[in-house]
């Protein structure tokens, strides 16, 4: 059979690839022709679907978002080369200039700063931002303190301890101690965020193979034709998989919209908060479409899995 | 009219090694069977309901394994096939139903168009290679009608263009005319026998006296899952 038209087949090699490549962008046409069609006859199905799956990716976009907000302001933490003393409130002028003095002569310490009450209050008023007004506080919470500059962060946790034990001072705090505690809670928020998104994951799962198997039942007979004129397994499963993916992709994207907007309005809010919502749209945009496609076509998989063996 | 190629010579174009088939639920449906079937044969396959006849043919397209023996087609060995080689022994072997399984909504025309479509073939040849079966089962006419309104005849010419459009070069034929009545079951048996002469071998299960008894052809009659006679130039019953 193949001898044929074999002699003078020169010139012939571009024009099979050519005709390769048409055959499968035609192909995948059909598949996304087919995807589409199972998906909007779906309805309700693929609504319920839909709806489910994005659920499953707010729950891990939001613990992505604030996860990386936590891992932000601890790196920005832990890069500053300075400890902060906050005084006990009273003290007296030359109390203060006693703590002072002894700090500048700690080894290491490159400057001190003195930041009074009134100044702490401005200072955080001006971060506040004209939301909130503090000048309606009747006293001011805030404690005076002393900002030490350092040359090394290694110096900290010793240089810390050590002036901790200083009369007058109250607490002392640099960036490491915190960065600790945002780490720990971050680490938290990740693990919990996985369990809870895996456990919609699964549900999510479920819904998406039940809803595809629907689509599935209903083409029985065409696939059934498909097994029987030669249709590889993979044709007869792309269409689903598009179906899978189109559910994944749109509920991706939904929750993007929603984590994103819950975000820019807390940032708002929180004007401190260290991304902006364009920084968290982008780092959301593969995760959670990404996610959402994977979970889409895993359901579909599965879906389809029983129908084709044969 | 299609050009089937040939087996490796010397090979059958079937041959059952014998093959045994027991369902989970226990119920035997062939039991030891041996035959071949050679290149450009036209055979039918005879015998009461429930005796094996639609096992033995699923088994050439490999809808069905044996529980032993082996089944080759063009000298390979379908029952060692890996699962993702199926579809090509498919396209390969034409495959004809009783109850016709067309797709309802689609037209004649897409109904044979789409058993190409599925394997990825050009537009253009998928055009040719339609007109030209619709030619030979004699349904050009009829090409842009549903399926579904169509007379049980016509979709049957259908089902047999479709098996016919990948130019296999064998036809198994289930019961083709089960659903049809005598004078159409005649039409179809005579479109069979007219392929069959273009070159294609047809193995057709029946049990239909007249129509067997009329063609003189070769006959494997089945009784109980066990091949109880093979006749070239066979009668339904047997015997002169």
């Amino acid at each position: 059979m193949p001898a044929a038209g074999r002699p003078g087949g020169g010139g012939r090699v571009p024009a099979v690839h050519g005709a390769r490549r048409r055959r499968s962008a035609r192909s995948l046409l059909y598949f996304v022709r087919e995807g589409i069609r199972g998906f909007g006859h779906n309805g309700l199905a693929s609504a319920a679907a839909v709806t489910i799956t994005m659920v499953t990716l707010v729950a891990l976009g939001a613990a992505t978002v604030v996860a990386s907000t936590l891992d932000h302001l601890a790196r920005r933490l832990e890069s500053r080369v300075e400890m902060i003393v906050y005084l006990r409130d009273g003290l007296g002028a030359g109390e203060v200039a006693v703590v002072r003095a002894r700090l500048t002569r700690l080894p290491g310490v490159t400057g001190v700063t003195y930041v009074s009450k009134d100044d702490a209050l401005a200072a955080f008023q001006q971060r506040l931002g004209s939301r909130v007004d503090l000048s309606e506080l009747s006293h001011n919470p805030l404690p005076a303190s002393l900002e030490v500059a350092v040359d090394d962060p290694v110096r900290l946790p010793a240089m810390a301890a050590e002036a901790g034990a200083f009369p007058g001072v109250e607490h002392v705090s640099y960036g490491a101690e915190t960065v600790n505690r945002l780490l720990a809670v971050t680490w938290w928020v990740r693990f919990l965020g996985a369990i809870a998104s895996g456990g919609f994951a699964l549900v999510a799962m479920i819904i998406i193979v039940n809803t595809i198997r629907l689509t599935v039942l209903a083409r029985r007979a065409e696939i059934e034709v498909m097994r029987l004129v030669g249709a590889t397994a993979w044709f007869i499963r792309w269409p689903f998989v598009v179906e899978g993916a189109v559910t994944g992709a749109l509920a991706g994207f939904v929750a993007m919209i929603l984590v994103t907007g819950a975000y820019a309005w807390l940032a708002r809010a929180l004007p401190f908060l260290p991304l902006s919502p364009q920084q968290v749209a982008l780092d959301l945009v593969w995760k959670v479409l990404l996610w959402g496609v994977v979970i889409g076509i895993g359901g579909s998989l599965l879906a389809v899995r029983r129908f084709l063996s044969l | 009219m299609a050009v089937p190629s040939s087996p490796p010579h010397g090979a059958a174009m079937v041959e059952f090694q014998q093959v045994s088939k027991v369902y989970p639920n226990g119920v035997q449906a062939l039991r030891e069977v041996t035959l071949r079937i050679e290149p450009e044969e036209f055979v039918f396959v005879v015998g009461p309901t429930g005796t094996g006849k639609s096992t033995l043919t699923r088994m050439i397209y490999r809808e069905e394994l044996p529980s032993s023996g082996h089944v080759l087609v063009e000298g390979r060995d379908v029952t060692r096939m890996p699962h993702r080689q199926v579809p090509y022994l498919r396209r390969r072997v034409g495959v004809v139903f009783q109850d016709f399984k067309l797709l309802q909504r689609k037209t004649a025309r897409e109904n044979i168009a789409f058993a190409l479509e599925v394997t990825g073939a050009p537009r253009s040849e998928v055009r040719r290679r339609v007109g030209e079966v619709l030619e030979v089962v004699g349904l050009a006419a009829r090409a842009d009608a549903m399926a579904g309104g169509l007379s049980a005849g016509e979709q049957q010419r259908v089902s047999i263009a479709r098996a016919l459009v990948h130019g296999p070069s064998l036809l198994v034929a289930d019961e083709p005319t089960g659903n049809l009545d005598p004078d159409t079951s005649w039409e179809i048996v005579q479109l069979l026998s007219r392929i069959n002469l273009g070159g294609t071998t047809v193995i057709m299960t029946s049990h239909d006296k007249q129509i067997v008894d009329i063609l003189r052809k070769r006959v494997i009659a089945l009784d109980r899952g066990t091949v109880v006679r093979d006749e070239a130039r066979g009668l339904y019953a047997g015997g002169r």
